[in-house]
């Protein structure tokens, strides 16, 4: 039975995926437009002016950056990995019930309203993408609970329209906003890693590892999942209490991650397959080394959109498309020849 | 003959989806140990009743209780160590493998981490020798051939280990050693591990030659249930396929060739309904 | 549930030590700025504010400019990013001890992260002339060279005051102030460009509307009977050679007055866009282009 997965095997898998992280975020943070070396991060400060700028920008610029990359990539990935499950739908992403267009929408507000106060030192955009993240989300559940046909399908059409009426609606308020509210808007909203505050990083932090721990202790009801709600009914899954939790708790740990740092695609949708063609669609795997995997990657992506074109930066979600869409491609076509995913 | 205690009992089961009545003031009894086939047209319930009996549908009225138990108490968990049920075939849209498949079935059994214990991998094991597919235990489930997987399905109910097993349509789809072999399967986990069976079927030829029981379930709402070979005739059969059939003997049970107009045998047979005039055509030695 | 308890367990425990750990760190900002005379080394994130501290004489202090900072030509100095996307490591990497931002998201965003990390940020609001001699006066005092502050917006002030002397009161001359061509895009009356041409003695051809720089069509065009069109000169191109491609553009309005009078001018744009202390020299170029008898000598 050497295919099955045991605690042995995840957890050396785990562990070799959290040391390259590991790596992986030690490389990065020497990596930028100005060039600072470990020997001089640990110098003494500069005589005239009393900093010692390697260190700033390393304490202060590079590890948050590298930090929030990490946080905000695991997050997106395991809940795409949720949402995949949750609809039965490999084209799924944590964008696709309307969170993307929700978060949109809360920003839009928050800079129309032109309010100025801070929560945790947050701009109110993020604090106004996040509950419009999670109102759209609970609109789109409750549309689809209404649903003739309680169930994915209905999940699914909800969401469809919710994102094109919020989608629409934004359009409509860029057109009529003043030029400059709009700019700083579509800023936001394309993907930025500004480094945050570390008090913001470690509740970030605590909450996305809350929601994949909570989604790893059901993810094997997930797996009976995949085969549709009467299966895994029949064999003993509470199916209703499995979809909630999963569906909220993906849709909170999307919502931080949107409101930490604007909509970043792609990560989502290839994360889940990459891990899942090679390592098999287990999501007691899937969760765990999927957000490493994420986390990985974004903190790739995040590191080439600073340098690639520098002095300019690119938005994140360039890179992760970019990327991220023929590693994709190659990975389906490699997985297309082998026998197994024949699909409908 | 004694009965034994029931372990399904359904007392005037009615349903309907909307306005469409499906079931109707349906009755009866289920031993324990028993296999029974449920037959009927098109549209007469039989997917319904199945629905009905493992909670996936609520009845309109009327009442069930599995073990003696209404089923309303039962909780989720509770119920799946009670039925175990194999629909139609369902692909997951995730390449699982065999053993992953059929180890689902102990999803309630896991320990704290969410892994599988020793008892449960010994379990799965035993279902996968006993439907034959240990061969493919680390196979994904959608390169094996229709009729394999059905087995794997069959063997992730018996992995379930629970006393009823409830099948839609088990064999469609399949060629006839496949057909076979599954209502083999059925029957010999009915008799070595004493599972009821509840099997709807549009066979009732393999139903005639396995099964205990069979409840005729009439579009009408009439249905008829006993032993295979007081059910089955062919006024039953034209009463509720409205199909006339050539029938032959073959033990004690009839089979039956469903002849329409423009079969090669509709005009040279003639269907008799009194056994007395009956002409028999064609007999199977003893 | 035992598992449950124990993550509920985890996550307060997590979230406390946050809170003692860096919460402490919130209230505590930049609290060891220099003082104003020991201000040595200076980052301008506009163009507008690095010729505001070359007038006031600390151009050698500067360490650190945006890539659109060229004037005057002395700002030969380290890039730090551009206007739009300022570079955070550039600016930590020239060390600096005051660094000067406008007020729009991007680069409030950037002086809030840069008083978070503890530099002595200064951020001014320039979107109208008041706005323009506010800020002399708060630069002047964050680097203590207030005398020469007040002295440079007395000079801009008296020099705009000639100005409206000499064009008058009466008789405002319509003006549309293109800013963008495609699509048509005019500086509306909510703008400080709108404010020079009133200080140069013209008015606004368009009326008050929505958005502070309108899309406008052609029948607004026409509508709005402008006396006097001015383009600014889009990037470094050369002025004649837009000048002439702007007459090729405007030939489709005959009927408008400025095109039958062949009044469209187009000018440096650099003066008049960025609100600066060569305010005065951009209302002229503006004036000269209403009244160009006035400016013969």
């Amino acid at each position: 039975m050497e295919g099955l997965l045991t605690p042995k095997k995840l957890i050396i898998r785990f562990v070799s995926a959290l040391i390259i992280l590991a790596a992986v975020m030690f490389i990065c943070s020497f990596v930028g437009t100005e060039s600072i070396s470990l020997k001089r991060i640990f110098g003494p400060a500069d005589l005239q002016t009393a900093v010692n700028p390697d260190y700033e920008i390393f304490v202060h610029v590079r590890l948050p950056r590298i930090i929030l990359a990490a946080i905000v990539g695991a997050a997106l990935a395991c809940s795409g990995v949720v949402f995949q499950a949750l609809l039965r739908n490999p084209l799924a992403d944590p964008y696709i019930l309307g969170i993307s267009s929700g978060a949109g929408l809360g920003a839009i507000i928050a800079v129309l309203s032109g309010l100025s106060w801070t929560l945790l030192g947050r701009s109110p955009i993020a604090v106004f993408a996040f509950a419009g993240a999670l109102g759209t989300v609970w609109l789109v559940w409750f549309i689809g609970s209404l649903a003739q046909k309680p169930g994915t399908i209905g999940l699914l059409l909800a969401g469809v329209v919710v994102n094109a009426f919020f989608s629409a609606l934004i359009m409509f308020l860029i057109s009529v906003a003043k030029s400059q509210q709009v700019h700083a808007t579509i800023f936001w909203l394309m993907g930025n890693m500004a480094e945050e505050d570390f008090l913001v990083l470690w509740l970030g932090a605590g909450c996305v590892t809350a929601g994949i721990l909570t989604l790893f202790y059901i993810s094997p009801q997930l797996n009976a999942l995949c085969f549709g709600g009467n299966d895994a009914r029949s064999m003993g899954v509470n199916v209703a209490a499995t979809r909630t939790i999963a569906f909220a708790v993906a849709a909170f740990i999307t919502a931080v991650a949107v409101s930490l740092s604007g909509l970043i695609g792609f990560v989502g949708l290839v994360i889940p397959h990459g891990v899942r063609l090679a390592l098999g669609p287990d999501h007691r795997q899937l969760l765990p080394i999927g957000a490493v995997v994420g986390a990985i990657f974004l903190i790739v992506a995040d590191t080439l959109a600073r340098v690639v074109v520098a002095p300019a930066q690119l938005p994140v979600g360039v890179v992760t498309a970019i990327v991220g869409g023929p590693i994709f491609l190659i990975l389906l076509i490699k997985h297309c020849r082998k026998v197994g995913w024949s699909g409908k | 003959m004694v009965r034994q205690m029931s372990i399904i009992e359904a007392n005037k089961l009615s349903f309907a989806y909307r306005e469409a009545e499906a079931l109707r003031d349906l009755s009866f009894e289920v031993s324990r140990g028993s296999f029974l086939a449920i037959a009927g047209p098109n549209g007469a319930g039989k997917t319904t009743l199945l629905n009905l009996l493992c909670k996936t549908l609520k009845p309109k009225s009327g009442s069930i209780k599995i073990d003696a138990v209404p089923i309303e108490s039962y909780s989720t968990k509770a119920l799946a160590a009670k039925v175990a049920v194999v629909r139609q075939e369902v692909l997951p849209v995730f390449g699982f493998s065999v053993i992953e498949t059929v180890l689902m079935a102990r999803t309630s059994h896991y320990n704290q981490l969410g892994f599988e214990t020793e008892l449960d991998k010994k379990i799965a094991n035993e279902a996968l020798e006993a439907t034959d597919t240990a061969q493919f235990a680390l196979r994904a489930l959608g390169s094996l051939s229709g009729g394999e997987r059905q087995r794997v399905f069959i063997a992730r109910a018996i992995a379930q280990n629970a006393p009823i097993l409830l099948l839609d349509e088990p064999t469609s789809f399949l060629d006839l050693k496949h057909q076979v072999g599954i209502y083999d399967l059925l029957k010999t986990a009915q008799l070595e591990k004493g599972k009821t069976i509840l099997a709807v079927t549009h066979d009732i030829n393999l139903a005639a030659q396995y099964c205990d029981e069979i409840l005729l379930l009439g579009a009408d709402g009439n249905y008829h249930i006993g032993e295979t070979k007081d059910v089955l005739s062919p006024e039953q059969i034209k009463k509720v396929f409205g199909v006339k059939t050539f029938v032959g003997r073959l033990g004690q049970e009839k089979f039956f060739i469903p002849l329409g107009k423009f079969a090669k045998g509709s005009r040279l047979t003639v269907v008799e309904p009194d056994s007395n005039k009956q002409k028999k055509l064609w007999h199977m030695p003893p | 549930m035992n598992k449950w308890w124990w993550l509920l367990l985890i996550i307060l425990c997590w979230s406390a030590a946050g809170f003692a750990i860096f919460g402490a760190r919130q209230n505590q900002t930049c609290t060891d700025a220099p003082p104003p005379t020991q201000v040595t080394r200076i980052v301008s994130m506009a163009p507008n504010l690095t010729e505001i501290l070359f007038m006031l004489g600390k151009g050698e202090k500067i360490v650190g400019v945006t890539t659109d900072s060229d004037y005057p030509a002395a700002a030969k100095i380290p890039k730090v990013g551009t206007f739009w996307q300022p570079n955070i490591e550039a600016v930590i990497s020239a060390k600096p001890n005051l660094v000067i931002t406008l007020g729009f998201e991007q680069q409030r965003n950037l002086a809030r992260r840069l008083k978070r990390i503890g530099y002595n940020c200064l951020t001014v609001n320039i979107e109208k002339v008041s706005g323009l001699f506010d800020a002399i006066e708060k630069i002047g005092a964050a680097t203590a060279t207030q005398s020469q502050a007040n002295l440079l917006v007395s000079h801009i002030k008296k020099k705009l005051d000639e100005l409206c002397a000499s064009v008058g009161r009466d008789h405002r001359i319509k003006v549309l102030y293109v800013v963008q061509r495609q699509p048509l895009r005019v500086a509306g009356r909510d703008t400080f460009i709108n404010e020079m041409i009133e200080l140069a003695g013209g008015e606004n051809a368009v009326g008050p509307t929505v958005h502070k720089y309108p899309p406008i069509g052609a029948e607004q065009v026409y509508a709005c009977r402008a006396d006097v069109i001015i383009e600014p000169t889009m990037g470094q191109k050369d002025l004649t050679a837009q000048q002439d491609s702007t007459l090729e553009y405007w030939s489709k309005f005959k009927n408008v007055p400025a095109v039958a009078n062949k009044r469209i001018y187009v000018i440096n744009g650099d003066t008049v866009s960025r609100l600066g202390p060569r305010l005065d020299r951009a209302v002229e170029a503006i004036a000269k282009c209403l009244r160009p008898e006035l400016f013969e000598n």
